[in-house]
Protein backbone atom coordinates (compact mmCIF):
# COMPACT_ATOMS: atom_id res chain seq x y z
CA UNK A 1 0.00 0.00 0.00
CA UNK A 2 1.36 3.34 -0.43
CA UNK A 3 1.47 5.56 1.79
CA UNK A 4 0.29 8.50 0.38
CA UNK A 5 -2.86 6.79 0.13
CA UNK A 6 -5.83 7.54 2.76
CA UNK A 7 -6.40 4.22 4.70
CA UNK A 8 -10.53 3.16 5.40
CA UNK A 9 -10.63 2.43 8.89
CA UNK A 10 -10.51 -1.21 8.07
CA UNK A 11 -6.85 -1.00 7.07
CA UNK A 12 -5.78 1.54 9.45
CA UNK A 13 -4.21 -0.44 11.53
CA UNK A 14 -2.17 -2.35 8.26
CA UNK A 15 -0.90 1.58 7.64
CA UNK A 16 -0.40 2.57 11.04
CA UNK A 17 1.82 -0.57 11.76
CA UNK A 18 3.78 0.21 8.13
CA UNK A 19 4.29 4.23 9.25
CA UNK A 20 5.24 2.92 13.07
CA UNK A 21 8.20 0.48 11.62
CA UNK A 22 9.35 3.35 8.90
CA UNK A 23 9.38 5.51 12.00
CA UNK A 24 11.01 3.58 14.15
CA UNK A 25 13.85 2.82 11.56
CA UNK A 26 14.10 6.28 10.59
CA UNK A 27 14.21 8.17 13.93
CA UNK A 28 16.79 5.15 15.93
CA UNK A 29 19.45 6.96 16.61
CA UNK A 30 18.02 10.53 17.42
CA UNK A 31 17.54 12.36 19.85
CA UNK A 32 15.91 15.26 19.36
CA UNK A 33 12.06 14.74 20.54
CA UNK A 34 11.87 17.47 17.88
CA UNK A 35 13.36 15.17 15.17
CA UNK A 36 11.35 12.31 16.03
CA UNK A 37 8.13 13.43 16.30
CA UNK A 38 8.59 15.76 12.96
CA UNK A 39 9.25 12.81 11.21
CA UNK A 40 7.07 12.50 7.88
CA UNK A 41 5.66 9.23 9.72
CA UNK A 42 4.69 9.88 12.71
CA UNK A 43 3.21 13.06 11.25
CA UNK A 44 0.99 10.80 8.93
CA UNK A 45 0.06 9.09 12.43
CA UNK A 46 -0.72 12.20 13.99
CA UNK A 47 -3.01 13.13 10.83
CA UNK A 48 -5.00 9.66 11.73
CA UNK A 49 -6.68 11.73 14.53
CA UNK A 50 -8.62 10.40 17.43
CA UNK A 51 -8.22 6.70 15.70
CA UNK A 52 -4.77 6.55 16.40
CA UNK A 53 -5.22 6.89 20.25
CA UNK A 54 -5.90 2.92 20.85
CA UNK A 55 -3.67 1.76 18.25
CA UNK A 56 -0.64 4.35 19.56
CA UNK A 57 -1.94 3.39 23.24
CA UNK A 58 -1.67 -0.63 22.47
CA UNK A 59 2.27 0.29 20.89
CA UNK A 60 2.59 1.49 24.46
CA UNK A 61 1.20 -0.98 26.28
CA UNK A 62 3.70 -3.28 24.50
CA UNK A 63 6.58 -1.25 24.47
CA UNK A 64 7.63 2.74 26.09
CA UNK A 65 8.23 4.77 23.01
CA UNK A 66 8.14 8.58 22.27
CA UNK A 67 4.72 7.98 21.37
CA UNK A 68 4.00 11.06 24.08
CA UNK A 69 3.82 14.33 21.37
CA UNK A 70 1.41 12.20 19.19
CA UNK A 71 -1.31 11.95 22.03
CA UNK A 72 -0.45 15.45 23.37
CA UNK A 73 -1.12 16.34 19.44
CA UNK A 74 -4.12 14.53 19.01
CA UNK A 75 -5.82 14.57 22.41
CA UNK A 76 -4.67 18.40 23.89
CA UNK A 77 -3.88 16.39 27.11
CA UNK A 78 -1.10 15.72 29.15
CA UNK A 79 -1.63 13.40 32.11
CA UNK A 80 1.81 13.38 33.33
CA UNK A 81 2.96 14.75 36.25
CA UNK A 82 5.85 17.32 36.04
CA UNK A 83 8.63 15.32 38.39
CA UNK A 84 7.91 12.67 35.55
CA UNK A 85 8.99 14.71 32.60
CA UNK A 86 10.98 12.89 30.56
CA UNK A 87 10.87 9.43 32.67
CA UNK A 88 9.60 7.15 29.68
CA UNK A 89 8.08 4.81 31.86
CA UNK A 90 6.18 6.78 34.36
CA UNK A 91 4.94 8.72 30.86
CA UNK A 92 3.81 5.74 29.33
CA UNK A 93 1.72 4.50 32.42
CA UNK A 94 0.63 7.94 32.55
CA UNK A 95 -0.86 7.55 29.15
CA UNK A 96 -2.20 3.88 29.56
CA UNK A 97 -4.21 5.16 33.07
CA UNK A 98 -5.55 8.32 30.90
CA UNK A 99 -6.45 5.86 28.31
CA UNK A 100 -8.55 3.48 30.82
CA UNK A 101 -10.43 6.67 32.47
CA UNK A 102 -11.68 7.71 29.45
CA UNK A 103 -12.87 4.54 27.80
CA UNK A 104 -9.94 4.15 25.59
CA UNK A 105 -8.44 0.84 26.71
CA UNK A 106 -10.94 -1.92 27.88
CA UNK B 1 26.41 -4.19 7.56
CA UNK B 2 24.50 -3.68 10.58
CA UNK B 3 22.09 -0.20 10.90
CA UNK B 4 24.48 1.45 13.35
CA UNK B 5 27.31 1.20 10.58
CA UNK B 6 25.16 1.98 7.94
CA UNK B 7 24.31 5.03 9.66
CA UNK B 8 27.55 5.91 10.55
CA UNK B 9 30.33 5.03 8.19
CA UNK B 10 32.95 5.29 10.31
CA UNK B 11 32.16 2.78 12.63
CA UNK B 12 32.59 -0.17 9.88
CA UNK B 13 35.73 0.27 10.82
CA UNK B 14 34.74 -2.08 13.78
CA UNK B 15 36.56 0.50 16.18
CA UNK B 16 33.74 0.85 18.40
CA UNK B 17 31.70 -1.85 21.18
CA UNK B 18 27.85 -1.86 22.23
CA UNK B 19 27.90 -1.76 26.25
CA UNK B 20 24.17 -1.76 26.80
CA UNK B 21 20.97 -3.06 25.29
CA UNK B 22 18.51 -0.66 23.18
CA UNK B 23 16.14 1.10 25.16
CA UNK B 24 13.87 4.28 24.96
CA UNK B 25 15.06 5.59 28.75
CA UNK B 26 17.17 7.83 28.43
CA UNK B 27 19.04 9.23 25.83
CA UNK B 28 22.57 10.76 25.13
CA UNK B 29 21.99 14.52 26.75
CA UNK B 30 20.61 12.65 29.77
CA UNK B 31 24.08 10.06 29.54
CA UNK B 32 26.26 12.88 28.61
CA UNK B 33 25.01 14.07 32.37
CA UNK B 34 25.60 11.04 33.64
CA UNK B 35 21.99 9.99 33.93
CA UNK B 36 20.18 6.99 32.45
CA UNK B 37 16.30 6.99 34.06
CA UNK B 38 14.96 10.15 31.89
CA UNK B 39 15.13 11.52 28.18
CA UNK B 40 16.66 15.62 28.22
CA UNK B 41 15.43 17.83 25.68
CA UNK B 42 14.06 21.14 25.05
CA UNK B 43 11.01 20.23 23.50
CA UNK B 44 8.43 23.07 22.86
CA UNK B 45 5.90 20.75 24.36
CA UNK B 46 7.56 20.70 27.54
CA UNK B 47 7.47 16.46 27.61
CA UNK B 48 10.87 15.76 28.41
CA UNK B 49 13.60 17.10 31.13
CA UNK B 50 15.48 20.16 30.42
CA UNK B 51 16.69 22.22 33.71
CA UNK B 52 13.80 24.42 34.76
CA UNK B 53 15.85 27.63 34.49
CA UNK B 54 17.37 27.56 31.46
CA UNK B 55 15.34 28.17 28.39
CA UNK B 56 13.86 25.79 26.16
CA UNK B 57 15.35 26.55 23.07
CA UNK B 58 16.99 23.82 20.59
CA UNK B 59 20.13 26.13 20.60
CA UNK B 60 24.12 25.65 21.47
CA UNK B 61 23.79 27.93 24.16
CA UNK B 62 20.92 26.88 25.95
CA UNK B 63 22.74 23.21 25.73
CA UNK B 64 25.99 25.20 26.76
CA UNK B 65 24.03 26.89 29.72
CA UNK B 66 22.28 23.56 30.78
CA UNK B 67 25.66 22.13 31.41
CA UNK B 68 27.29 25.35 32.96
CA UNK B 69 25.10 24.62 35.59
CA UNK B 70 25.61 21.15 35.93
CA UNK B 71 29.69 22.37 36.53
CA UNK B 72 31.28 22.31 32.86
CA UNK B 73 32.52 25.31 31.15
CA UNK B 74 33.97 25.64 27.42
CA UNK B 75 36.64 23.70 26.82
CA UNK B 76 39.68 24.11 24.30
CA UNK B 77 39.34 20.33 22.46
CA UNK B 78 38.92 16.28 23.19
CA UNK B 79 42.32 15.92 24.98
CA UNK B 80 41.87 13.92 27.67
CA UNK B 81 43.19 16.08 30.76
CA UNK B 82 43.99 14.39 34.30
CA UNK B 83 40.76 15.06 36.67
CA UNK B 84 38.57 16.68 34.05
CA UNK B 85 35.31 15.08 32.49
CA UNK B 86 34.85 16.25 29.15
CA UNK B 87 32.00 15.93 27.00
CA UNK B 88 31.32 17.33 23.34
CA UNK B 89 28.36 18.56 21.58
CA UNK B 90 27.20 17.52 17.83
CA UNK B 91 25.50 20.20 15.81
CA UNK B 92 23.91 20.85 12.06
CA UNK B 93 22.91 24.03 11.17
CA UNK B 94 23.52 25.70 14.61
CA UNK B 95 21.08 23.29 16.48
CA UNK B 96 22.49 20.07 18.74
CA UNK B 97 21.77 16.55 17.38
CA UNK B 98 23.88 14.89 19.83
CA UNK B 99 26.16 14.30 22.62
CA UNK B 100 29.09 12.46 23.74
CA UNK B 101 30.48 12.04 27.33
CA UNK B 102 34.97 11.18 27.26
CA UNK B 103 35.78 8.20 29.18
CA UNK B 104 38.65 7.23 31.87
CA UNK B 105 41.02 6.00 28.71
CA UNK B 106 39.84 8.87 25.96
CA UNK B 107 37.69 7.51 23.95
CA UNK B 108 34.25 8.63 24.24
CA UNK B 109 30.83 6.98 25.54
CA UNK B 110 27.49 7.84 23.47
CA UNK B 111 23.66 6.97 24.14
CA UNK B 112 22.29 6.39 20.38
CA UNK B 113 19.04 7.63 20.69
CA UNK B 114 16.93 4.98 21.46
CA UNK B 115 19.35 2.36 20.67
CA UNK B 116 22.34 1.24 22.59
CA UNK B 117 25.21 3.01 24.28
CA UNK B 118 28.67 2.48 22.59
CA UNK B 119 32.00 3.12 23.29
CA UNK B 120 33.36 4.84 20.09
CA UNK B 121 36.34 7.44 18.66
CA UNK B 122 34.90 10.63 18.65
CA UNK B 123 35.00 11.89 15.09
CA UNK B 124 33.46 8.46 14.15
CA UNK B 125 29.91 10.19 14.75
CA UNK B 126 30.73 13.05 12.52
CA UNK B 127 28.40 13.04 9.28
CA UNK B 128 24.76 13.84 7.62
CA UNK B 129 22.72 12.43 11.01
CA UNK B 130 24.93 14.53 13.79
CA UNK B 131 26.48 16.95 12.23
CA UNK B 132 30.01 17.82 13.23
CA UNK B 133 31.51 18.79 16.71
CA UNK B 134 30.34 21.73 17.93
CA UNK B 135 31.90 22.81 21.49
CA UNK B 136 33.28 20.64 24.00
CA UNK B 137 32.88 21.53 27.98
CA UNK B 138 35.12 20.03 31.08
CA UNK B 139 34.68 20.09 34.61
CA UNK B 140 36.59 18.76 37.45
CA UNK B 141 35.53 14.90 37.96
CA UNK B 142 34.75 15.86 41.60
CA UNK B 143 32.77 19.31 40.62
CA UNK B 144 29.36 17.49 39.58
CA UNK B 145 26.87 20.08 40.64
CA UNK B 146 23.50 18.82 41.73
CA UNK B 147 20.46 20.49 39.38
CA UNK B 148 18.44 22.88 41.23
CA UNK B 149 14.58 21.25 41.89
CA UNK B 150 12.29 22.53 39.94
CA UNK B 151 9.34 24.53 40.62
Amino acid sequence: MSLSTLAPPCQLAALFQELATRWRQETAFLSSTTEIATHPAYQRIIGFGPQAIPLILAELKKKPEPWFWALTAITGENPVATDDQGKVQAMAKAWLNWGHENGWLA
Amino acid sequence: MNPLEMAFPALASGNYAVTSPAVSDYNCIAWAAGESDRWWWPDPLGLNFWPPEIPRLETIDSFRLAFEALGFAKAKNDQPEPGMEKIAIFAQGGKPTHMARQLENGRWTSKMGQSEDIEHALRDLEGVLYGEVALFMGRPKSGATPLAKGP
